[in-house]
């Protein structure tokens, strides 16, 4: 974590300083005008800083005490596996969570001092908590694969896998379906390219929690409904927990 | 005898390896484990788990541990309340784990957190006190070590720690897996002595090792495992009179070896002899009341006599009915022992 604090120190307050600079207009003449327009900008920092230092901090978090020994020593003592996994999920995902907060308060802080208006509070809580789940989800995903590995290095490989599929591959993935459905590709006055491209955020991660962060901005409509972004929310964090505790359940030392 | 303290019956636990066909890539069979296990620990006894590499002391002591599920059979505990027996089936993992302490194999603890903090985490899990964590890290020797870092320890201490966590709970049966490994002869003596007086404060002791050698004068059963199958258990004396291992005898000396002739006179059978230029060994089997005195008698020169600890080789060899020239040195062959009927492969 010591080690990516100054990268996610440039990508989250940093890009919050930058998009809340009042002179700034990005490309296609679009200017950031609301605070929580500057939070949702930025989080692209965090879903590249913040998750990769999900992976990094959970890559090893079954792999290492399994390969160690020091996961048997464990699984001898008189806790259940549902309850040892579950603090597994919260020591690991808490680590991460808590210094990005910090970073997202900061930001918070800098939008007030670059622009002279603070966010509003159900803006920032709506925002820490959807930065929350992402970090939730990119850390279960990577224990997932942790617990599958028997080495770390392929936990690592697997956890950077999903990170590099979800982070960069997935506009792929929306082309591929866009173009397969007979839809122009990248159009942005096209509704029907607006809507697919909603409706397959919500099978990722990421596409979620924009959609999260989505909910509050004004004039943003993409095709999807709130219940349906928080159904997708629930179950991008229910199902991960659930393959993670079947997999320690029947984990073999 | 002691009491019984935990008795498995008809106890099961066999792993589930990957059997892909073109049509079922994740086709699953159920392979090597135990397929059937009754083991009864007694109070304040020390079991050496004997048996070769992959003979299932590991998966036993991990099943006994609750680490790993019984599939089938049932564990019963007895306890000891106000002078009564109390018999009680542990139904769930947690209830196993309550009362057993376990020292997995070579556990190799690493990194920057210190051997108390470690403590700390483990005894979290057990809800033991500060008091108890300080008191088996200076049980254990590490007390001068208490705030070096996990990656700083030798293998030995590494072991004594896994040993202070083994012994948070001051649980009822303490089980070690190869215990002996990495520890030098003075920390192995030491270790040695604190499982006597564990032993001798009631608590059941399961030593597993691949060496019966090194268990002889610490262990007050035995039970010897082969391909996850009990082929027999008992006090040491009793198991070898059962394998016709007792009453064996090493001999040295110097000078002429005492003849068959005279060996058979004195009522002894020749196991096996050696001899060099000026000196000689022997094994013999039978009553050895009087032959010392009689062999010196007729001018032998004997140097030591001694009682012949049987080796695991042996011990199967003679469980078996094999010889181990009929199947060399690869004491894992499946065609070794005979094994019982597992019944069909389950998917």
């Amino acid at each position: 974590m010591l080690l990516m604090f100054p990268i996610l120190l440039l990508f989250i307050p940093g890009m919050a300083w930058g998009f809340s600079d009042p002179s700034i207009i990005l490309p296609g003449g679009h200017r950031p005008e609301t605070p929580m327009e500057v939070l949702f900008y930025s989080s692209l920092g965090i879903v590249f800083g913040g998750t990769m230092c999900a992976v990094l901090m959970a890559f090893d978090g079954v792999s290492k005490e399994r390969a160690s020994g020091v996961l048997e020593v464990k699984l001898a003592q008189p806790m259940s596996r549902l309850s040892q996994t579950l603090a597994l999920v919260h020591g690991t995902s808490i680590a991460v969570i808590i210094p990005v907060t910090i970073l997202v308060l900061i930001s918070a802080v800098i939008i007030r001092y670059r622009m002279g208006v603070w966010p509003e509070l159900i803006d920032l809580v709506i925002h820490i908590i959807a930065t929350g789940l992402i970090l939730i989800w990119y850390t279960l995903f990577t224990l997932i694969a942790s617990s599958k590995a028997r080495e770390q290095g392929t936990a690592m490989a697997f956890g950077v896998g999903i990170w590099f599929f979800f982070t960069f591959l997935w506009a792929l993935v929306t082309s591929m379906v866009a173009f397969a459905s007979g839809i122009a590709i990248g159009q942005d006055n096209d509704s029907s390219w607006i809507a697919l491209e909603g409706a397959l955020d919500l099978f990722s991660p990421n596409g979620v929690y924009h959609h999260i962060l989505e909910t509050r901005l004004s004039g943003v409509q993409r095709g999807v409904s709130d219940w349906q972004i928080w159904i997708m929310a629930i179950a991008w964090t229910v199902l991960p927990l659930w393959m993670l505790a079947k997999r320690m359940e029947d984990l073999v030392p | 005898m002691a009491e019984v303290v935990l008795q498995l019956v008809g106890a099961s636990c066999r792993h589930y390896i990957s059997a892909p066909t073109l049509t079922k890539p994740w086709k699953k069979i159920r392979g090597p484990g135990i397929p059937k296990i009754d083991l009864a620990l007694h109070r304040g006894t020390i079991l050496g788990l004997v048996g070769p590499n992959g003979a299932g002391k590991t998966t036993l002591l991990r099943m006994l541990a609750g680490v790993l599920p019984l599939q089938k059979g049932t564990a019963v505990f007895t306890s000891l309340k106000g002078g009564q027996t109390i018999e009680r089936e542990l139904s769930t993992s947690v209830e196993l784990r309550k009362i057993i302490g376990h020292m997995p194999e070579q556990v190799r603890w690493q990194g920057r957190k210190t051997v108390h903090d470690a403590m700390i985490e483990i005894a979290a899990m057990r809800g033991s006190s500060e008091h108890r964590i300080l008191g088996l890290i200076k049980l254990v020797g590490l007390n001068s070590r208490i705030d070096s870092p996990l990656d700083e320890l030798s293998q030995g201490m590494r072991q004594r720690l896994t040993l202070a966590t083994a012994l948070l709970g001051s649980p009822d049966i303490l089980l070690l897996d190869e215990p002996f490994n990495g520890l030098d002869p003075v920390a192995a003596q030491a270790f040695t002595q604190l499982l006597q007086q564990l032993s001798e404060k009631g608590v059941s002791i399961v030593i597993s090792s691949h060496q019966v050698s090194g268990l002889i004068g610490i262990i007050d059963r035995i039970a010897l495992l082969h391909r996850g199958q009990l082929l027999i258990e008992g006090e040491i004396k009793s198991v070898e009179k059962e394998l016709e291992l007792s009453d064996r005898f090493d001999l040295t000396g110097t000078s002429q070896p005492p003849s068959s002739k005279l060996i058979e006179k004195l009522g002894m059978e020749l196991l096996e002899s050696e001899t060099e230029q000026d000196s000689w060994q022997m094994q013999l089997k039978g009553n050895p009341d009087g032959v010392l005195k009689k062999l010196i008698g007729e001018g032998i020169e004997v140097e030591s006599w001694q009682p012949h600890a049987p080796d695991l080789v042996e011990m199967l060899c003679s469980s078996t009915g094999l010889r181990v020239e009929d199947v060399g040195l690869e004491i894992t062959s499946s065609a070794f022992l005979p094994l019982i009927n597992r019944e069909v492969e389950e998917e």
